[in-house]
């Protein structure tokens, strides 16, 4: 292969091959339980609500921002939900519900982006701790418990295929199609690559600003409800520091922290990518505690990869 | 055929001419050609630096100017040919080759940084130390001594501590050369240092330009205006679409020859603008007493009549391009009321603009005209896009076959010189990206165009093609603003041309009253 040959093989498939390398070590690191088709749905299981944050996480980093409360507004729509059903409320209703607060918090965070002209960092930064305090204020604290067996078995299986995961999968196709086909998307994308000639080839930036962070938290909110139905239970505390996860599966599925690139097929792979160190890690026996310091160095560690292939091949 | 044929052979030979007269180049280029996949950027150029001239390197954007120096710097590797430096070959020189061999380019955006101290951008990386004790401490004392002698070398009146913020940009270009001499410099590459620069300012810097060539310097000047080449250059070596036309000494050179070879066709002084011509009353736009939120401009009243160029004249921060921000929907008006093809227009944000028919051709190609991550197809099509969705471009879908179309059908109105549209638009030279941004609103359908600064850093020959697009424009029946800082590019494009002076309108010449003194005149007082 020659190395321009290789170079554009890098660029399309260098998370997939990062992912299958991966695979391929706890593999044969633990052949016994990691190999197995059981083992292999619950990665799946285990990055859905990774993956869902992710794309959230995809609009915000691609208008060159970042949304840090994605983690807090999932626990707070799944609260919402438990508390809703709680209290009698058809499960239809309070997703619907769930996912309408879910927009009115991506609302607050573009609006006051916009408004204060801050950087979404600063203001996400501060509205991640807010709704992690409406969350615990609303739930005094507490777990709710004792959920309806129909919301339950939303995280079930349908033909022995997790549910969870095959709405994550569909939603990276409609998202897919979304970022590639329609014009809201192209404009989003040139408002990250330059905010500046955006404005004034007409976008009306603002506009665009405001409906990024609303479907990072519409999505966020999707993971939220996800998260409770798997558990069985709304935790106050639940999600906490996932926007790291959902940070960290955007920059290994190649989205430029400068905005203006990415795709959300490598933000898909990004997300089962850190699915799978979780994953590994508890089937290697890892400690929890160590847990964190590994998958902090493997999130570094797959990126440098990425970097250093990606350089060494452009420089020659 | 035959003829580009034969001009090629002239000019190798000529080249190699040249090279028998010169035998201590600085540096030498030696039958250089590059290739990039699909283009080939150069093909067969020599050039080569004498210590003690100013060689001016001559050509249109996307002639292969910047591909040269960045064989020059070590950025890139010549595909075929011989890169020499004192006396020794190269197959490419790497950028510590580069350095070795004491080339410095002088870049047309300046890279001083301005929270730190002239003395400190000067060393900058490359910080003199001292042994105190055995540590090594940054030494001030004599960084401080070693900036003063040069800026005194080459004439800056300023103190080595001075924060490069407090610097206007003539000063900033002035530590830049400061630089390249402090580092021993011996062949100094100066890309369009004269862009920003007022006519003393020219002036101080030719001086110091003349100095640097008496200390046996080699400069390279790299140039679109003329009547610098003549006045400064020795020597002048001229490139056309990547082809090396020849190396001739300026005394045998005169303006109309060099736009010949530069172009490879004559260009006329005026364009296509006829004085005598009664554009009746077709008002298409009108705008009455505009003033804007911030008094950047104030009470501004003006017609445009079908068929007509309207230029805008005057100092920059007059309010010209203050106005047409207005008009545009960038910056907020307090009062005013315009109206387009007769119907009243209330424009709240450029997508009002956009929608209303309206267009911009921003001054600053590269902060406000494209999406640098965009092919050419895609910044194409933006503008329609926007236009022909609903609620602010939020509704739409991508059609690649519409895409395809429509960026071939501007890539030949506008003539756009690239080897696919699926290239990126950073690929392209700066006259070409300004015709992509051209292309991108007339994809949109507009029916007023506001040119700001069109010709901003383009050559010769674009200038006049855009020139000619402007007045095909105006012929169509579609509305034609021009805000421009060179008078000459009014007065041979404008019929009539409204001059600016402190936020106000100050004037208005038609083209047969127009003069440059007139303007100036009326911009000053």
């Amino acid at each position: 292969m020659t190395k321009a040959k290789f170079k554009s093989f890098w660029d399309k498939f260098g998370t997939l091959s990062i992912l299958v390398l991966m695979l391929v070590c706890l593999s044969i690191a633990s052949p016994k339980y990691f190999l197995t088709a059981d083992n292999f749905k619950q990665i799946g299981l285990q990055s859905t609500v990774y993956i869902l944050l992710a794309f959230g996480e995809f609009f915000a980093i691609l208008l060159a921002g970042i949304d840090l409360s994605v983690g807090s507004v999932a626990a707070l729509v799944g609260m919402f939900i438990a508390m809703m059903l709680k209290a009698g409320v058809p499960i239809p209703l309070a997703i619907l519900a769930g996912l309408l607060i879910a927009l009115v918090f991506g609302a607050v965070n573009g609006i006051l982006i916009n408004a204060l002209d801050l950087h979404p960092f600063v203001v996400t930064l501060g509205t991640n701790t807010i709704f992690r305090g409406i969350t615990l204020v609303v739930s005094n604290g507490s777990p709710v418990y004792g959920l309806p067996k129909a919301f339950k078995d939303m995280s079930g299986y349908v033909f022995g295929f997790p549910i969870p995961l095959l709405f994550a999968l569909i939603m990276a196709v409609v998202l897919i199609l979304f970022t590639t086909r329609s014009v809201a998307a192209r404009n989003l994308y040139a408002l990250g690559g330059n905010k500046q000639s955006a404005w004034y080839s007409g976008i009306n930036t603002k506009h665009y600003t405001l409906f990024a962070h609303m479907l990072a938290s519409l999505l966020a909110g999707v993971a939220g409800i996800i998260m409770t139905s798997r558990v069985g239970a709304a935790e106050p505390t639940a999600g906490d520091g996932y926007e790291t996860f959902a940070i960290a599966s955007c920059i290994i599925g190649g989205t430029s922290f400068f905005g203006g690139k990415g795709k959300i097929f490598g933000v898909l792979l990004g997300g089962l990518t850190i699915g799978t160190i979780t994953n590994g890690l508890n089937i290697l026996n890892v400690s929890s505690y160590y847990q964190k310091i590994v998958m902090g160095a493997l999130i570094i560690g797959s990126v440098a990869l990425e970097k250093v292939i990606g350089n060494s091949v452009k420089n020659s | 055929m035959l003829g580009l044929f034969l001009k090629k052979r002239n000019a190798l030979t000529s080249g190699q001419k040249e090279k028998m007269v010169h035998m201590n180049s600085l540096v030498e280029m030696r039958n250089i050609t590059k290739k990039f996949p699909g283009v080939t950027a150069l093909s067969g150029v020599n050039f080569d630096v004498q210590p003690g001239e100013v060689h001016v390197l001559l050509g249109e954007n996307g002639a292969g100017k910047s591909t040269l120096m960045k064989m020059l710097s070590g950025a890139y590797e010549p595909t075929e040919g011989t890169m020499v430096a004192n006396g020794k070959e190269f197959p490419r020189f790497t950028p510590r080759i580069s350095q070795e061999n004491g080339i410095s380019i002088i870049y047309q955006e300046l890279s001083v940084i301005d929270e730190i101290s002239i003395q400190e951008n000067i060393f900058v990386g490359k910080l003199l130390t001292k042994k105190v004790a055995g540590i090594s401490l940054v030494d001030n004392a004599t960084m401080k001594q070693r900036t003063q002698e040069v800026l005194d070398e080459i004439g800056l009146k300023r103190s080595p501590g001075t924060r490069a913020g407090q610097l206007s940009i003539p000063e900033k270009q002035m530590v830049e050369i400061a630089k390249a001499v402090a580092f021993d410099a011996k062949v100094i590459i100066m890309d369009e240092p004269t862009s920003s620069l007022t006519t003393e300012e020219i002036n101080h810097l030719f001086e110091i330009v003349d100095r640097l060539k008496k200390q046996g310097k080699g400069i390279v000047f790299i140039s679109h205006k003329l009547d610098e080449v003549m006045a400064i250059g020795d020597r002048v070596t001229v490139l056309k679409d990547g082809q090396y036309i020849g190396t001739y000494p300026i005394s045998e050179m005169n303006e109309d020859k060099l736009v010949t070879m530069m172009v490879g066709r004559e260009i006329k002084g005026t364009y296509l603008q006829d004085p005598n011509r009664d554009y009746g009353d077709d008002i298409i736009f009108e705008a009455k007493d505009i003033t804007r939120k911030d008094n950047r401009c104030r009470n501004i009243s003006f017609q445009l009549k079908r068929g007509e160029i309207l230029g805008f004249s005057g100092l920059v921060g007059a309010g010209r391009t203050e106005l047409m921000e207005a008009i545009f929907g960038a910056a907020p008006m307090k009062t005013g009321e315009m109206t387009l093809l007769g119907e009243k227009l209330n424009i709240k944000c450029p997508y009002d603009a956009l929608k209303a028919g309206i267009a911009l051709v921003t001054e600053n190609r590269r902060v406000t005209g494209f999406s640098p991550f965009f092919s050419i197809k895609q910044n194409l099509i933006q503008a329609k896009y926007l236009k022909e969705s609903k609620f602010g471009g939020m509704t739409g879908l991508i059609n690649k076959k519409m895409e395809q179309e429509v960026a071939e059908e501007q890539r030949a109105a506008m003539q756009i010189k690239c080897a696919t549209t699926n290239q990126t638009i950073t690929e392209l030279s700066g006259g070409n990206q300004q015709k992509v941004i051209l292309g991108k609103w007339m994809a949109s359908d507009p029916k007023l165009i506001i040119f700001d600064e069109p010709t901003k850093g383009i050559d010769v020959g674009t200038k006049s093609e855009i020139y000619k697009l402007m007045r095909a424009l105006a012929e169509r029946g579609i509305g034609v603003l021009v805000v421009s800082s060179e008078m000459p590019e009014l007065l041979s494009t404008c019929d009539r041309i409204v001059v600016f002076s402190d936020g106000k309108k100050n004037g208005e010449f038609t083209s047969l009253e127009a003069t440059e003194e007139a303007l100036v005149r009326a911009a000053t007082t």
